[in-house]
């Protein structure tokens, strides 16, 4: 049948271009994977390989008895966690107050809060740390966490799609005398579990991939963040390449483990369909 | 100076936006005028919707107020004094404001800067959308395999894929030997001032288009199916469903991602460093390089000098920004 | 050890009329033993609580982390006086860390200043002078050639560590005598230089590295600079930019040949101070810091007898001529630290006590470092004797370090200016007299605006 012809071939294209892309996406995670089995000179050397000539397994089992590595792989978890439950939290519910209710001075706070978008971090960086340190911030877990929680990019996104949601269902709800918190807690959030996903994905990265402000604020080997400690194996004098890399794959394996978990929410929402 | 939100009032659901869009093009099917949502009116709120706007904010408004705009408004102060900390600052007014304005290395940042945006944001979003829409065509379990994969390049630090790049522009390295394929003869990436930032845009577009992709799936998969499978009847092929449907209907999210996107791109800062020291010959220096170099010297006229160019740079951002925003809007206004 | 203790005994005895209560951090009664004389090693320093000290050491290679937090460690169990706090702070952040620490009073008591931001910070009023705290003797321990470097108006601001001449030529010498070239009379010019690279290079290995981005030209051709024309390209008083110099356009020619002839790499996968392509043989010679000999000798030991470092050629073959500026660290004591006394009684231990608390430093760096103490040399002496054979190391220390002159201490913007000039010169983005014309219209306007005229410090 030739229906069944066509869509073979559809599939047969498909995969050739998933493994194809798949590929170019995965390449350089292999390499720095395969890097950490390297000799340090090695990951530099011409011509190009991703194998290692020697492999050298120490580079990752000595990761798992540098205790100072694994506190900060761990610790900076739990702050990317708490840290992405909080930005939730605040950019949600700003984002729908911008997205759907109307009070006469909205104008102006949108101007405030979108403002911070276009704060260059390199501004604010002393004069943040000397708000932390007259907060008596310095060397909490919170110093990590609170100062970023607010944040602009992330607000304006659900914004943006909260705008897309169809007022009927939210007219309807209020005929039925919900209040605007109902709205929120029960229409809102339970339909954008695909952007509060990709919103919590950002701001999980975003924590775990700060370097400066730790390294600014932080002065407690005991809650060592994990790129200043990445950092340890990088200076302009020769870095420890294999170990560099070794110790990054390690540190990215939470991260994608997250990801396996919660990729499966980005989906289509059930709203549209739920309101023909 | 950011433009106003697009208020309540003159919101409407994008379903509508896009009926109204097809309708210009004559080729609107029944069906879909009337699933559209009906724009809204409104009015300003009661008090118990006020009261709850506040509330709602609060947490959000208090949290940049402390951390973002006291900094702000101390760095505005810090720009006027020139100062270590040890002896008493000197008020030096808007002079370090004329001294960056007036040094040719701020204007030739910001135009690196805008060439990398150029490159990076657009050329992000295209390949983030021809991957989004792929996904989207795929069955459930290869659609979770490739959300994980294009994902994957993001958990890359940008120190490491700055070694990875260096190695693959290097003089044997491996994109000259792709060149070397097919005939061409070896290219000085990083040492030529033309082709060093389309050369670090390439990791730059590849580090960001994890989030890109997944953003713009989050998008496509608002658009309710009825909308695309209308359109399929009509005849309409991928490039003009794209073209007619899916790009309006993703208008609110495309929005997000230039913004965001130019901004992020403006400051980018770490990949030039690493890969190409902002070489050569300043080819590279973007303006947060620009910014990061001047801050190398630890004298107190270094740290006025670079905090007073970020804040220019912060009006800059602004100023750009706001400038899309109303392009946008002016655009909605002919639309509606 | 029992020295070191004694040393510190001798310090906080020596550093002031009160009495080691002062160590009780406030506790009222005194309950510290009183320093009765200053009779070294005679006192034994008993605190009932310790003060604490902050001490932040920028990152440099792993040895030298090592190496502070043993001997911090040594310190702290040496007494019950002082608590040093350290921390390893990357370099990169170095400076937005300490300012932003100085911004809100957090600041450290001790940190590793380089010898090119003393006298700067001094006109700041950064540190406080180590005269009233340290021994005379620790000052007198100096080698002369170091100790301008961190004395201003007669008085020490920091107590220096090591000097690291910044600018070495090293050889391959496999390659060299595959080219049919002799190490043993390495190249003494500038067109010597030109021909070994150019002979050297074949194939995928290029004859020489060098730095090639503005940032590190910056500093590492400070020596180059100097040996050329004699001088840095601004005048003596700061008053005015001499960039135009021809001196100046002939070291922008050395660096031009070998870039646009193809004789180093168009695109170096790492930069100046990283040795991993000569470490990998894909060069043939590199200049690099001395530094780059302990990279070799941890990384690649294999490849230590087959190189040979040599003073990088002079432009007309001139022997014993500066080709190098000394680059290094010092301990710095903060000019608002609130126990200025214990900080210094830290610095003294770790720098200027036990030489053989330094000795163990420079072994740890497999000798690519140098000895700012005459102390410290006869304690290698006694301890490594070996030392005295390696050629290298000799080279080093006699025909660089002993010529090597201070880093210039002018604000960073002017080396950059003629960092970037040598650049657009060298890749041909402008021509060399219009590079240079640029760098000096920024020079000029460097002075101005940071008012540098006649400013320049005068030890």
């Amino acid at each position: 049948m030739p229906e069944m012809t066509r869509s073979r071939r559809t599939l047969v294209v498909k995969w050739v271009l998933l493994v194809l892309i798949a590929f170019s996406l995965v390449l350089p995670l292999a390499w720095m994977a395969l890097s950490g089995f390297k000799r340090d000179s090695d990951v530099l050397k011409s011509p190009f390989s991703l194998l290692p000539e020697v492999w050298q397994w120490q580079n990752y089992t000595a990761m798992f008895h540098d205790s100072p590595y694994m506190t900060a792989v761990g610790l900076t978890m739990l702050g990317a966690l708490i840290f992405t439950g909080l930005s939730l939290v605040v950019n949600s519910m700003a984002a729908y107050v911008f997205a759907r209710l109307d009070f006469g001075l909205k104008r102006y706070f949108w101007v405030f809060c979108i403002m911070p978008m276009f704060v260059p971090g390199m501004s604010i960086l002393i004069t943040s740390f000397v708000v932390v340190s007259k907060l008596h911030m310095l060397n909490t877990l919170a110093v990590l966490i609170v100062p970023g929680v607010a944040a602009a990019g992330q607000m304006f996104f659900m914004r943006q799609f909260f705008l897309a949601m169809p007022i009927a269902v939210e007219d309807a709800a209020r005929i039925d005398g919900c209040s605007r918190w109902t709205i929120f807690l029960r229409i809102f959030v339970p339909n954008s579990t695909a952007v509060f996903v990709v919103v919590g994905i950002t701001s999980y990265m975003a924590y775990w991939n700060a370097y400066v402000w730790p390294i600014l604020t932080i002065s407690n080997p005991t809650l060592q963040q994990i790129m200043p400690v990445l950092a340890n194996f990088v200076d302009d004098r020769g870095p420890q390449y294999g170990q560099l890399m070794a110790a990054s794959t390690l540190a990215a394996l939470p991260t994608i483990v997250l990801l396996l978990v919660f990729q499966r929410y980005i989906v289509a929402g059930v709203r549209l369909s739920g309101i023909k | 100076m950011t433009p106003e939100p697009m208020k309540g009032s003159d919101m409407k659901a994008p379903a509508t936006e896009a009926a109204t869009h097809r309708e210009r093009q004559g080729s609107v099917t029944a069906k879909l005028g009337e699933t559209a949502p009906p724009a809204r009116e409104k009015r300003a709120g009661s008090r118990e919707e006020r009261r709850t706007a506040y509330l709602m904010l609060a947490p959000m408004m208090v949290l940049l107020a402390i951390f973002v705009i006291w900094p702000l408004i101390f760095a505005f102060r810090q720009s006027m004094y020139q100062g270590n900390f040890y002896k008493p600052p000197v008020f030096v007014g808007l002079d370090f404001y004329k001294y960056v304005l007036t040094d040719p290395g701020f204007y030739q940042s910001l135009k690196v800067g805008a060439y990398y945006a150029v490159i990076v944001v657009p050329g992000g979003m295209l390949i983030a959308l021809l991957i989004a829409s792929f996904i989207k065509t795929l069955g459930s379990r290869m659609a979770s395999f490739m959300k994980t994969t294009v994902y994957l390049p993001t958990v890359v630090s940008a120190v490491i894929a700055s070694v990875l790049f260096k190695i693959i522009y290097a003089d044997q390295g491996l994109a000259n030997w792709v060149l070397s394929l097919i005939n061409v003869a070896p290219k000085n990436f990083l040492g030529s001032p033309t082709m060093v930032i389309p050369a670090v845009a390439v990791p730059g577009i590849w580090l960001g288009l994890g989030i890109t992709t997944l953003i713009m799936l989050a998008g496509l998969l608002d658009i309710p199916d009825s909308y695309i499978e209308s359109a399929q009847l009509d005849g309409a092929g991928f490039l003009k469903r794209t073209w007619y449907i899916t790009l309006p209907l993703l208008r609110n999210v495309l929005l997000y991602l230039f913004v965001t996107g130019i901004v992020a791109a403006f400051q980018e800062f770490l990949l030039p460093l690493l890969i190409a020291n902002g070489g050569p010959v300043n080819a590279s220096t973007t303006p947060n390089l620009y910014i990061f170099n001047q801050f190398r010297a630890a004298t107190p006229y270094a740290m006025t000098f670079s905090i007073t160019a970020s804040l220019l740079l912060f009006i800059v951002l602004g100023t750009v920004s706001a400038l899309v925003f109303r392009l946008i809007r002016s655009e909605k206004a002919v639309d509606a | 050890m029992r020295r070191g203790k004694g040393l510190i005994a001798l310090t906080l005895a020596a550093a002031s009329a009160v009495s080691l209560a002062a160590c009780g951090s406030g506790s009222a009664g005194g309950t510290g033993t009183p320093a009765a004389s200053g009779t070294p090693g005679a006192v034994e320093t008993g605190c009932s609580s310790a003060t604490t000290v902050t001490f932040w050491q920028q990152k440099f290679e792993d040895y030298q982390q090592a190496w502070y937090k043993k001997y911090v460690a040594q310190f702290n169990a040496s007494q019950n006086c002082v608590n040093v706090v350290y921390q390893v702070v990357p370099g990169d952040t170095w400076t937005q860390k300490l300012q932003a620490a100085q911004a809100a009073g957090t600041q450290p008591d001790v940190v590793t200043t380089n010898y090119g931001n003393i006298k700067p910070g001094v006109a700041q009023g950064q540190f406080s002078a180590l005269d009233d705290y340290l021994p005379a003797s620790a000052f007198a321990d100096i080698k002369s050639n170091v100790a301008p470097f961190v004395t201003q108006n007669g008085k020490h601001w920091g107590y220096p560590m090591l000097v690291e001449p910044s600018t070495v030529l090293y050889i391959n010498t496999d390659l060299a005598k595959a080219a049919g070239l002799d190490p043993a009379s390495p190249p003494k010019t500038w067109n010597d230089l030109i021909d070994w690279a150019t002979k050297l290079t074949s194939g995928n290995v290029k004859g020489i590295t060098i730095a090639s981005v503005a940032a590190d030209l910056g500093w590492s051709s400070w020596g180059l600079q100097y040996n050329s024309c004699g001088h840095f390209p601004i005048t003596d008083d700061w008053s005015a930019g001499r960039a135009t110099e021809s001196c100046f356009a002939d070291l922008v020619g050395l660096y031009k040949t070998l870039y646009q002839n193809k004789l180093m790499p168009q695109n170096p996968k790492t930069g100046y101070a990283d040795a991993t392509p000569y470490m990998n043989g894909e060069v043939a010679m590199m200049v690099d810091g001395s530094w780059a000999l302990g990279a070799i000798k941890q990384t690649k030991p294999d490849l230590l007898p087959k190189t040979v470092a040599v003073p990088f050629p002079t432009k007309d073959g001139g022997t014993g001529e500066t080709t190098a500026t000394l680059g290094g660290w010092t301990l710095t004591l903060d000019a608002k630290s609130k126990h200025p006394k214990e900080a210094a009684a830290f610095i003294s231990y770790l720098a200027a006590g036990d030489p053989n608390i330094m000795a163990d430093f420079f072994k740890q760096a497999g000798y690519s470092k140098y000895t700012t103490r005459t102390s410290v040399d006869q304690a290698i002496a006694t301890n490594d004797p070996s030392t005295k054979q390696d050629a290298n190391m000799k080279t080093i220390s006699e025909d660089i370090v002993a010529h090597g002159i201070a880093e210039p201490q002018y604000p960073w913007d002017i080396s950059l200016a003629m960092g970037t000039a040598i650049e657009a010169g060298m890749k041909g983005t402008a021509s060399v007299d219009a590079a240079l014309k640029t760098a000096n219209d920024s020079i000029n306007s460097t002075i101005q605006k940071q008012q540098l005229k006649g400013t320049a410090p005068q030890s």
